[in-house]
């Protein structure tokens, strides 16, 4: 039995090494690895044909809980480019999938290792004592920056940035595909610009914290949140101290995401009169989103409707 | 010499203030200037920090803590702790290690950090009452290696089968299945020595291969006491060695399946009797010899999790065998001058378990095992079997409270056992990537 394990073990690893051979990339475009669809998306306008991109989780997933499935390694090890959105959005599965890569460019201080956030101002950055009496708080800050335009443009930059750097011949083709990537978004920023006017200052309530940035961006009131704490299940008395908050400040809209259960949005609705609004935080999160400027484009229109 | 002691104070003292109040030296200046140049998108960053001192002179409220962390504090490792309470309401009497009703079963200490470009190191302490502090596992592992190579160096969970990878308090169980306890020891099978692993995909699916060589299997020999006439290790044949080979398949976006085996070997000091007593001429200790002991398992994986509804519905399906291979007749030494008699196991034992859970709502779980182990020499005339059911909470990622029920059915006629258990288990620390 033990010498029949051990003839089987060997033979995978005989088989392993010409077939990793021939995996090896005859293309030389640079493969790129985020970790979320909106990096992906944006990834792919800066990169154009230049490169391969690839996402990990999916829109309509939450961010925080990917498996880090062994197949995703497989995808990281060969990755000459890693984007994620950092500030620990992805702590609970990103370290496990980095090290079984094995792969030292996507390694902290490889070349191919790019935290997005680092170019991004940062909300939420926690001062004083942090401890998880406050929730599954993030320390660095809040991490879903993408839902403001202006860190898309960022991210841009940050993208045209490193493969210039990884891949110096594309670079003016980078330069050209991020100038054409920010004259889309300036174009739809103005096409929706009207629809800000209408969602500025209203109240809403959100599930959690992660409107802030579009908050920002669209200049929409958050009065409240569905979780009394990030990551933290609402309770019944926090429920109705939120209920009597939408009544006294007239919120019409509860905004939360497709991974959510909505059954206690929909208590709350129905008790203050506000409407449930389900908007994807990501490219993806909707089969209608299928870009990042269509993801913007997407929330706002939802939003203004509802406000 | 109290003038030579004054120097020194004073020379403290200047140090201390100048650490305090020296400006930034052109030393650190053109550090940092190099830092920015290394870095991304250059123009960026300087916007993000004029953002920032824009913020900082008018909207943002001065910190509560005397000002940002010092370098010497951003090199500290990660520490993270779990507390692993077990209460036990067996009706019979307590069934836990040590015979309490409530017991801290261990406080897990963990710190980890990279030690340089080149490795990590990793530490997990074990405290409890009933064995102090015990080293779990300390290992450096090495990240820059070729081939696609990692490798651990130090104290591990041994890659065998599939639960005895994951710590105690990590289960989804309250305890180990009994094929692991039986074979691998209570807390599972550790090993100290080297760790090799290399991931491959001939077939298209992901495969991995793990290799270790330790001193011995299991944390500590089975029966320490034992005296050999040689050490188990005195020839490299007699190290512990194993192996384990990963497959995986995604069989949708939401279920996956993992499909692995299993193999170890070691010599181990099992017990004679001379003159069929346990005490031989000249051996102070409790007389033993060397026998070869090896394990060989597979073991199975299903999971299934919604990637939208993934917070609140997942299911899980996972299978283990094993089987221990007993050298029956190991030679025994003629040197002591009297008629010798081995005591150890000679029969070949198998064992295995079935488990099974699925989520309920975004916090609780339900969960259930079947375990069985077949007959082994002790003279018992049939196998042990065990069924149990588990009820999760988990009121944060952080918390978990379990509530668990077994009906434990020893062999050979012994008596059927009900067991009651309640387990608090809670970790404070960084957030620690999700076990899979």
């Amino acid at each position: 039995m033990l010498r029949a394990l051990a003839i089987a073990l060997a033979i995978s690893v005989a088989a392993a090494v010409p077939a990793d051979a021939q995996a090896s990339r005859t293309s030389k475009k640079l493969f790129v690895v985020t970790t979320t669809t909106d990096l992906h998306d944006i990834a792919h306008a800066v990169g154009g044909n230049r490169i391969d991109a690839i996402h990990i989780s999916e829109g309509y997933q939450d961010p925080h809980f990917v498996e880090a499935k062994p197949s995703f390694i497989l995808r990281l090890r060969k990755a000459d480019v890693f984007a994620y959105v950092g500030l620990d959005l992805e702590v609970g599965w990103m370290s496990l999938l980095v090290d079984g890569a094995r792969n030292s460019k996507i390694r902290p201080g490889g070349s191919g290792n790019l935290d997005v956030s680092r170019v991004i101002p940062v909300l939420d950055q926690a001062r004083g004592k942090v401890d998880r009496s406050q929730g599954d708080v993030h320390p660095l800050g809040n991490p879903h920056y993408w839902l403001d335009a202006g860190n898309g443009r960022r991210i841009a930059r940050l993208f045209r940035d490193r493969f210039s750097r990884l891949d110096p011949g594309g670079a003016a083709v980078y330069a050209e595909n991020t100038r054409q990537f920010e004259a889309r978004l300036s174009a739809a920023e103005r096409a929706w610009a009207p629809l800000l006017a209408r969602i500025k200052g209203k109240p809403v309530v959100a599930w959690h914290t992660s409107w802030k940035y579009l908050a920002q961006y669209t200049g929409m009131n958050i009065i409240g949140f569905m979780e009394p704490k990030p990551g933290v299940p609402p309770s019944p008395a926090h429920l109705t101290g939120l209920i009597g908050t939408i009544r006294r400040t007239g919120a019409k809209v509860i905004v939360m995401e497709p991974f959510y259960d909505r059954k206690m949005a929909d208590f709350v609705a129905a008790r203050s009169g506000a409407k449930v609004l389900i908007l994807p935080p990501s490219v993806g999160g909707v089969r209608a989103v299928r870009d990042y400027i269509g993801l913007l484009r997407y929330d706002i229109e939802q939003l203004a409707n509802a406000l | 010499m109290k003038s030579a002691a004054a120097t020194i104070a004073l020379l403290c003292v200047a140090v201390t203030v100048d650490a305090q109040v020296r400006p930034v030296s052109p030393r650190d200046s053109a550090a940092r200037a190099d830092s920015i140049a290394r870095a991304d998108s250059i123009a960026l960053v300087r916007e993000l920090e004029a953002l920032q001192r824009t913020e900082e002179d008018t909207t943002v409220p001065p910190p509560m803590t005397p000002g940002p962390p010092t370098v010497s504090s951003r090199l500290l490792p990660d520490i993270s702790a779990i507390g692993d309470v077990v209460g036990d309401f067996s009706p019979s009497g307590s069934t836990i290690e040590g015979g309490r009703r409530f017991e801290i079963r261990e406080v897990e200490l963990a710190l980890g950090a990279a030690v340089d470009p080149f490795f990590r190191a990793d530490f997990i302490l074990g405290i409890s009452d009933l064995e102090g502090i015990a080293v779990e596992e300390a290992y450096v592992t090495a990240l820059a290696l070729p081939w696609q190579l990692l490798a651990k160096v130090g104290r591990f969970h041994m890659p065998i089968g599939k639960q005895n990878t994951t710590h105690r308090p990590e289960l989804q169980t309250v305890e180990y299945p009994h094929v692991i306890q039986r074979f691998l020891g209570p807390e599972g099978g550790k090993g100290t020595g080297l760790w090799f692993s290399r991931i491959f995909a001939p077939f298209g699916f992901y495969q991995e291969l793990q290799a270790t060589v330790v001193d011995h299997l299991g944390e500590a020999e089975e029966g320490e006491e034992l005296e050999a006439t040689e050490p188990s290790n005195k020839r490299i044949g007699g190290l512990g060695y194993s192996a384990r080979l990963r497959n995986y398949w995604d069989l949708s976006e939401s279920a996956n399946l993992e499909v692995s085996a299993s193999g170890a070997t070691s010599r181990r000091t099992q017990p004679i009797l001379c003159a069929g007593a346990p005490a031989c001429p000249g051996v102070e200790g409790i007389p033993g010899i060397n026998a070869r002991q090896s394990l060989i398992g597979a073991d199975v994986t299903f999971r299934w999790r919604p990637l939208q509804r993934g917070l609140y519905k997942s299911f899980i399906l996972q299978g283990e065998y094993m089987r221990q291979l007993n050298e029956s007749d190991p030679p025994v030494p003629a040197e002591f001058g009297v008629a010798t008699e081995f005591v150890g196991p000679r029969r070949n034992v198998s064992g295995a378990y079935v488990f099974t859970r699925y989520q309920l709502t975004r916090r609780t779980h339900l969960g259930g095992r079947f375990d069985w182990i077949g007959e082994d020499d002790s003279g018992d005339a049939g196998s042990l079997r065990a069924a149990s059911a588990y009820l999760q909470f988990f009121p944060s990622e952080f918390s978990k409270l379990v509530a668990s029920y077994e009906r434990l059915m020893p062999g050979g006629g012994g008596d059927r056992v009900n067991r009651i258990l309640l387990q608090m288990t809670f970790a404070v620390g960084p957030h620690r990537p999700h076990p899979f």
